[in-house]
């Protein structure tokens, strides 16, 4: 630290101008891990919200509620089976919903589950779904700023549904929409208004979703029958454009990182060779290579705390000024994951330079090697 | 009190084919409180014999002796504790730290070692006052004159309190009246800590202040006057 400390503040400009960079790396890091959790969050935070551990879907529809269609019966069946805490309905369907006085139609999803059970998101202003208010909604708050109110009259485009909002809730986002949640019967009565839409199944339901600590898929598909069911990360992996999308930014984040790592290494191997001769006079009068070696990683370690420490106080600022309607939802864990993986990349890659530091001579100290 | 002892000392390379013998059975003894010059034209193998002393360079026979330890029975890992604690170099031209300030130059011996402590602070402004350069602790080396950064160099191989000091040149890029001054700083030095001190030199001037002077060519070493 001794040295690494002391040339810093002897060589400002040099290390300022490497701890931008490192400051510009891990600003495009953080906002792209931003970026990308406020994607999956549109995409699937419904799913990510459910307090449920296992999705029972129809077999063959691999993990997509879209192609899922199963009997609500099914769901005494498993109910029965020992392994079940508890199991719920559940429904989806898109949809476009508008209101007199506003003439921008807004597409929504609109998801069936039952009044009162465990995948009810919790309300945060008006009330609770209730089976007796048929065309009672649960809307996300984000229609609120698009201009509906509890008590609104929503029409649902190409039918004659007309649904009333009861109660607003927060973060429900489903296939990258704001969600309105309905009970199981408004829902059926809009997706399968076309006779035979629903497959000739009686009571159908895209999935049933599970509650269980210990469940094996395989064993359970047998005893059931006709089902196929996935854990709630292998549901999430399956909404439509989820794993592309996070595929993308990952892929981005990989590539930053390892840029990062390229570039502190190069720069470090250049001013190790630069400084070959004060490595050798250091090693003269007595130093080893261990001591040199600390010098360089600390140094390192230093530029980079300081430059991703930087980089996230500039994210945060960013965000600030963000757009409100950008998807972009910043977690303080993965911003913590990300600071550390780049942390450690680059503490990693000045160890390039130890080899050079211990092929040093001593004897170039003495200005002549015969 | 003998501290360093060279003995029969031999040093050979391979160049294009025939061997060149830069040191020739080379012995010697230095004394503590002893400051010996050798000088001799340069390839005469001066430099060589000092970086063998300085465990810089492994010789191809023969042994270094400092304080009872024989050089040659360290391992490669054991020789930087053994330049740390057993040698002070004065190096041609200062070759100081440029990031450092003139304190700092030597308390990066002692960081090298562990901690400094508040001792080894002391020690270092005593040594830089001795040099007259008590004003001078917070300068960085490019605002020093050639002087001064030399008797930086000075304090900063005795700073380590070795056995040995050795001085490579040390009044190369000097002009005569801040040589002269150089080394008799390196002498006073010398005698008042009781090293043994072997200074390598072109500077005939300067042997006035040396115990004995040993004249090397051709890689024989051989005592004059």
């Amino acid at each position: 630290m001794f040295l690494a400390l002391k040339e810093i503040k002897h060589a400002k400009l040099r290390y300022t101008m490497i701890t931008m960079i490192i400051v510009l790396i891990a600003w495009l890091t953080f906002i792209l891990s931003g970026l990308g959790n406020g994607l999956s969050t549109l995409s699937a935070a419904t799913i990510k919200n459910l307090n449920a551990n296992y999705v029972v879907y129809g077999e063959g529809s691999g993990a997509k509620f879209s192609k899922s269609l199963i009997s609500a019966s099914l769901k005494e069946k498993i109910d029965l089976q020992s392994e079940v805490e508890d199991s719920a309905l559940f429904g989806s369907a898109m949809a476009a919903v508008s209101k007199e006085g506003i003439n921008e139609k807004t597409d929504i999803a609109l998801l069936g589950i039952e009044a009162g059970s465990f995948i009810e998101p919790k309300v945060i202003e008006g009330k609770k779904l209730d089976k007796n208010i048929k065309n009672g909604v649960l809307a996300n708050n984000s229609l609120q700023d698009k201009g509906y109110a509890i008590g609104d009259e929503i029409k649902v485009d190409s039918s004659t549904i007309v649904l009333k909002i009861v109660g607003f809730v927060e973060n429900e986002t489903y296939n990258h929409l704001p969600v309105l949640f309905s009970t199981v019967e408004q829902w059926r009565a809009y997706q399968f208004a076309a006779p035979g839409a629903n497959n000739g199944i009686e009571d159908v339901v895209n999935a049933i979703v599970i509650q269980s600590s210990n469940l094996d898929a395989e064993s359970f598909n047998k005893k059931i029958g006709g089902i196929e069911t996935a854990t709630k990360n292998q549901a999430i992996n399956a909404m439509p454009g989820y794993m592309e999308e996070n595929g993308t930014i990952v892929m981005m984040l990989v590539f930053l990182i390892v840029i990062s790592a390229f570039v502190i290494a190069v720069f470090f191997y250049v001013l190790t060779i630069q400084k070959s001769q004060q490595f050798g006079v250091m090693k003269a009068i007595g130093a080893n290579n261990g001591f040199l070696t600390k010098a360089i990683v600390s140094q390192v370690f230093v530029i980079s705390l300081v430059g991703i420490l930087i980089g996230v106080v500039l994210t945060y600022l960013t965000a600030l000024v963000f757009p409100a309607g950008m998807p972009f939802n910043l977690n303080p864990t993965l911003v913590v994951l990300y600071g550390f993986a780049l942390l450690l990349i680059s503490v990693l890659s000045s160890f390039v330079c130890v080899r050079q530091v211990s092929k040093v001579d001593p004897l170039t100290a003495l200005g002549r090697v015969e | 009190m003998q501290r360093l002892e060279v003995k029969n000392m031999t040093k050979t390379y391979e160049e294009g084919g025939s061997t060149i013998t830069a040191l020739n059975k080379v012995s010697m003894i230095v004394e503590a409180g002893e400051l010996v010059a050798i000088i001799g034209p340069s390839g005469s193998g001066k430099s060589t014999l000092l970086s063998a002393v300085g465990a810089l360079l492994q010789p191809t026979s023969g042994s270094v002796i400092v304080n009872g330890k024989k050089i040659e029975d360290l391992k490669e890992k054991e020789l930087s504790e053994f330049r740390l604690n057993e040698i002070g170099f004065i190096l041609q031209t200062s070759n100081l730290i440029p990031y450092l300030n003139v304190l700092d130059q030597l308390l990066l011996v002692k960081k090298m070692a562990g901690k400094v402590s508040t001792v080894d602070q002391q020690f270092a402004k005593q040594l830089l006052s001795d040099l007259g350069l008590e004003k001078k602790y917070r300068k960085f080396p490019n605002e020093l004159s050639g002087g001064e950064r030399q008797r930086v160099a000075i304090a900063r191989a005795f700073m380590n309190d070795s056995s040995v000091i050795l001085a490579d040149e040390p009044t190369a890029s000097l002009d005569s009246k801040r040589a002269f001054e150089v080394v008799q700083l390196i002498s006073n030095e010398v005698k008042k800590r009781k090293k043994a001190a072997i200074m390598v030199t072109h500077d005939e001037r300067m042997l006035t202040y040396c115990d004995r002077v040993y004249r090397m060519e051709d890689g024989v070493l051989t005592l004059q006057s």
